[in-house]
């Protein structure tokens, strides 16, 4: 097979890499409507309800019509808010999401991944930037409910990000390397790092749902205390850039936690991509699942254990894999 | 060939950054509200961690994006948020006397720049830079670990006294 790793930048190898692009896009686009119309269904199906049924043939369109809906909406920016950054703002959130899906290794040819050699600090790093565009939003919006959202979220990111990366620490001294291509063949070699590394896995989950804003962790946009948090003045196609960097992040975290800790595309009979793709599935379910099983919780709790709990717990997660590595 | 410069993937990309860091610059300088001047402080961060990238040091654009484009600027802009009340574009009107001594200035400074920058001599055809013989992580963590040890340990210490002196500081004030 092709691999663009192994070739030198031309035009024709340029243009292969805008069309991959473009495809990944697409591929990205397709998952997140599906992504949203089956977080529908089964947090549908764990609350004894049906979800939706009614677009297409078991409401398999109702996320199409959806994203219908917002384009042809009203795009309303208010009269007192910061103009060009209440428009600026979706594009910085949103462009970062797309970004890092570029060092995510879906198939075992690499067809459509970069392979950088700090693949992991590249994610972290690019996904740091989705924070601004985020806190703009809020403060752009001139009310009290975005700014409140928009510092809520900006506070809980940083906190939860140090963990985050810390938690990726393990698998890195284990693999030997930054590279995601790396580290998934060091797994098909040996075993799937979430065996040696379970506990840095448990804080990589915890804190990859905070970082995602999500419930238990979704302070910034609380509805019963804060209307829609960041968002709340966004309409139109604005809100659903919005929405789009968020589920496109539920991708991409769940890719990461594939590649990281279950082994990547790796597996027996099946295609690689077929092996991605029910590892990607599987933790974007655990998402979902969590979603409708945990309440949120408050704030004080929020900050307290980040830094109280989970990176303590990745800290020591560090010290454990240092000393086995030692041992054996 | 333009202006003598070969037309590469590499020049592209630095002119378009360097592009990006300019503009960006003077957007930082002349905007009226702090909060766009932190945003434009963004961008510069960002070019410059390109620049990085283009000349091989993948890790520290990397960092320089994580450190500087992702933490500092929302620390800033955190700090804006808590700290500005209303409008803040209020600027002092600038007189006859002060812009003619402005323009003065700058004049005399680009003159001096270009004559010095005529009057030194540059290499000329050196031999291209090699690139990094390893991985720049390995070059990096080998720097660290094994060649300055201890200084990297003290610098680390000192980092902690000066993180545990704010929050002591931050104590004190409530």
């Amino acid at each position: 097979m092709f691999n663009w790793q192994l070739h030198p930048l031309t035009g024709l190898n340029f243009l292969g890499m805008i069309i991959s692009g473009v495809i990944v896009l697409l591929v990205t686009l397709l998952v997140v409507m599906y992504t949203i119309y089956f977080e529908r269904k089964v947090i549908g199906w764990m609350q004894l309800r049906i979800g939706p049924n009614r677009v297409g043939p078991l409401g398999l369109l109702q996320s199409a019509a959806d994203v219908l809906k917002l384009l042809i909406k009203e795009d309303i920016v208010p009269a007192k808010s910061d103009k060009v950054l209440f428009l600026v703002a979706p594009v910085i959130a949103f462009v970062p999401s797309f970004a890092v899906l570029a060092v995510i290794p879906f198939t075992a040819t690499h067809l459509f991944t970069a392979g950088l050699n700090v693949g992991v600090l590249y994610y972290i790093a690019l996904s740091s930037i989705t924070i601004l565009g985020i806190v703009m939003g809020g403060w752009a919006s001139n009310n009290k409910y975005s700014l409140i959202g928009g510092m809520r979220s900006a506070a809980q990111m940083i906190s939860y990000e140090i963990p985050l990366g810390m938690s990726i620490l393990g698998v890195i001294m284990i693999s030997g390397s930054l590279n995601l291509n790396v580290i998934v063949a060091h797994q098909a070699d040996h075993m799937w790092n979430i065996i040696p590394q379970i506990i840095g896995f448990v804080v990589f989950i915890i804190a990859g749902i905070a970082e995602l804003n999500r419930t238990p962790f979704d302070l910034p946009e609380a509805e019963s205390e804060l209307v829609a948090g960041y968002f709340t003045e966004y309409t139109g196609f604005r809100f659903a850039f919005f929405m789009l960097s968020e589920y496109v992040y539920v991708f991409a975290i769940s890719s990461l936690a594939t590649t990281l800790f279950l082994g990547g595309w790796s597996g027996p009979f099946l295609p690689s991509w077929l092996w991605f793709a029910i590892k990607v599935s599987a933790c974007i379910f655990f998402l979902f699942w969590v979603r409708a099983t945990m309440p949120r919780i408050r704030g004080d709790q929020l900050m307290g254990f980040a830094w109280k709990v989970l990176i303590p717990l990745a800290l020591f997660n560090i010290v454990l894999t240092g000393a086995l590595s030692l041992v054996a | 060939m333009l202006f003598g410069i070969p037309i590469t993937g590499e020049t592209v990309s630095f002119f378009l950054l360097a592009l990006i860091i300019i503009v960006s610059g003077v957007m930082l300088l002349t905007l009226d509200k702090v909060m766009h001047m932190a945003l434009a402080l963004g961008g510069v961060f960002l070019g410059v961690a390109g620049i990085f990238i283009l000349l091989g040091s993948d890790f520290l654009g990397m960092v320089q994006i994580l450190i500087y484009a992702g933490a500092i600027t929302i620390l800033m802009v955190f700090a804006l948020m808590l700290t500005q009340k209303g409008d803040d574009t209020s600027s002092p009107p600038t007189s006859g006397v002060r812009a003619i001594f402005t323009l003065l200035g700058v004049v005399v400074f680009a003159v001096t720049v270009l004559l010095v920058i005529r009057s030194t001599s540059w290499p000329v055809n050196r031999p291209a830079v090699e690139p990094f013989a390893k991985p720049t992580v390995t070059l990096i963590a080998n720097a660290m670990f094994h060649t300055y040890t201890v200084p990297f340990e003290l610098v680390s210490l000192i980092l902690t006294a000066a993180l545990v002196g704010a929050v002591v500081i931050a104590k004190k004030e409530d």
